[in-house]
């Protein structure tokens, strides 16, 4: 498949920290690539690198097998940490340099601001803006080319929980046009919600990196418990959705075969006259699965 | 480079700040370009005269030593435009627009030409008001007429540009190095109108150092450089010395001044992170 970007190594050095370290990583066209990590993992400076704002320390990267990179940023869209722009110029003048720099035109302004819902504030200047709206401002500046890839650093960051609904199905929908987009987020949640691959940073070296589906699809599990817990377990060891279970003090951890839920492990423990008296799923998050990563590299 | 200096038009265009103070400048130059009819009336009123010479009829105004005389005094108010290009490099560095321009595609290249082209806009309006404001009092005072007068010594308004532009630049470079725009305008305006000129004065004039190598080297300090492109031109009047030419040593030391000026700019944009 055609890649977007190929990391070959990169390093960076800030005097004694070694904030990214001989990284490579590589994203083909069409993926939403997640980069996970705790804070100061060096996720940012990678980020800052490949938008060549961060000087390299060591290795290399590449855009679109082999555009310049300057070239290259006019088709991207990114939004690094917080928002920048001119505080005494309104959210239109705003884009209009942005439109301008990437020589795309100003006839997407006006759809962009509707779109992240800032229309009615587009004549008000920038200073006057909430963070939220901040927030807002930048992904509409990152959409202004329509470009084939965004980059989104903390794209929720600071918006209220019906605007990080709203630019989580944003992204979502955007993905859906085919677009490619790379984004770095310390919330395990965002990623497994909005990511297809991700993988993990932590002290500037990756630790992990898979797809979002296989991490999740490792486990399945459901807590079970009833009365007579020998009982249950002799009756789950013959459900046919048993991948294996685990005995504890007082409940049972069943690992479910794919495609078997919660609901039919009740039913047939009800069926072999046992009454469940805890049943709980164990959602599958990625941030067990993200704390287990760290914990195996501590 | 249109596309350079449009990018820093669409940044100021709608910043009232920027226009206050191109107004305050030309409204100075304005002032010093043409008060000195002015002021030599105002010392008739009081009673000066020179040696019995009427200072009405002191010749300033006459073509063409006119372009000396006001690029000469025009060029003390290059310190005001230096402050716009102080202001409006350090509000790229303290928003953070710059990063957010190189990340939405400039080079870092490119934003030096914009900020450069910018200040060539600005040498140039500056310039080309001088000029008008040279042939409007001119007109009025000068006692000889005629395109060979009027149209001599334009050098002195190259002169005036290229001192303009090699400051300005400098105020880019330390726009730079130090984050505080209130620091930098301080520390240049004491550093051009004070530090530089009375350590020159010590070097040249001090028994100590008169005989050695030290006034031969403040002769090449930045801001000395720069005001030896237009000599001191009122000698004429008083000792009958004249000075009417760009000197070449200024122009030479100004522009070893400028190459240093943009590697170090073009130095600290590739090395810096910007963050």
């Amino acid at each position: 498949m055609e890649n977007v970007l190929k990391i070959n190594s990169l390093s960076k050095r800030f005097g004694r920290i070694q904030a990214v370290d001989k990284l490579d990583l590589t994203v083909p066209k069409g993926q939403i690539f997640g980069i996970l990590g705790p804070n100061g993992s060096g996720k940012t400076t990678t980020l800052g690198m490949i938008l060549e704002v961060v000087a390299l320390s060591g290795g290399s990267f590449q855009w679109f097998n082999n555009m310049k990179a300057v070239e290259a940023r006019k088709n991207i869209g990114s939004i690094l940490e917080t928002p920048s722009f001119y505080p005494y110029l309104t959210a239109v003048q705003n884009l209009r340099i942005a439109a301008h720099i990437k020589q795309c035109g100003t006839d997407r302004i006006e759809t962009v601001l509707e779109l992240v819902g800032l229309f009615d504030r587009k004549d008000d200047k920038f200073k006057t803006y909430s963070l939220g709206m901040k927030q807002r401002l930048s992904i509409a500046s990152a959409l202004l080319s329509d470009p084939p890839v965004l980059i989104l650093d903390e794209p929720t960051n600071g918006l209220d929980p019906q605007g990080i609904a709203e630019v989580r199905d944003l992204i979502k929908d955007i993905a859906s046009q085919g677009k490619t987009i790379i984004m770095a987020s310390h919330l395990l949640d965002e990623v497994q919600k909005v990511c297809t691959h991700f993988c993990v940073l932590r002290k500037g070296i990756k630790i992990h990196e898979g797809s979002v589906a296989d991490t999740l699809g490792e486990i399945n599990r459901v807590e079970v418990a009833s009365q007579d817990l020998e009982k249950l377990e002799k009756c789950l060891e013959s459900f046919p959705g048993l991948e294996f279970l685990q005995k504890t003090g007082n409940s049972i951890f069943v690992a479910l075969k794919p495609d078997f839920t919660s609901a039919e492990i009740n039913d047939f423990c009800f069926k072999h006259g046992i009454v469940l008296k805890k049943l709980v799923t164990q959602t599958n998050s990625l941030e067990k699965e993200f704390l287990k990563i760290l914990k195996e590299y501590d | 480079m249109i596309r350079a200096l449009k990018l820093e038009w669409l940044k100021i265009r709608n910043y009232r700040l920027f226009w206050i103070l191109i107004g305050m400048y030309l409204l100075a130059l304005l002032v010093i370009a043409s008060g000195g009819g002015l002021f030599l009336e105002w010392l008739k009123r009081e009673g000066v005269n020179f040696n019995g010479i009427d200072p009405t009829i002191v010749p300033i105004y006459d073509f063409s030593d006119i372009w000396q005389n006001i690029a000469y005094l025009g060029s003390f108010n290059k310190i005001l435009l230096a402050f716009i290009v102080i202001i409006s490099v350090n509000n790229d560095v303290i928003y953070n627009t710059m990063r957010q321009n190189v990340i939405d595609g400039i080079s870092k290249v490119e934003f030096l030409l914009s900020k450069m082209s910018f200040i060539v806009a600005m040498a140039a309006i500056s310039t080309v008001f001088l000029f008008v404001a040279g042939l409007v009092n001119g007109s009025i005072y000068s006692h000889v007429w005629g395109a060979a007068f009027i149209f001599d010594k334009m050098e002195f308004l190259a002169a005036y540009f290229y001192d303009i532009l090699v400051y300005c630049t400098l105020a880019f470079l330390l726009s730079l190095i130090i984050k505080k725009a209130g620091f930098i305008i301080i520390a240049l305006f004491l550093y051009t109108i004070m530090f530089e000129p009375i350590a020159t004065a010590i070097f040249q004039n001090a028994p100590y150092f008169k005989d050695g190598i030290m006034p031969e080297i403040v002769q090449y300090l930045p801001i000395k450089s720069l005001n030896s492109l237009i000599p001191f031109p009122f000698s004429r009047y008083i000792f009958m010395e004249i000075d009417d030419f760009v000197p070449l040593k200024a122009i030479i030391s100004s522009t070893v001044w400028f190459a240093i000026y943009l590697f170090s700019i073009v130095f600290i944009l590739n090395k810096r992170d910007l963050k």
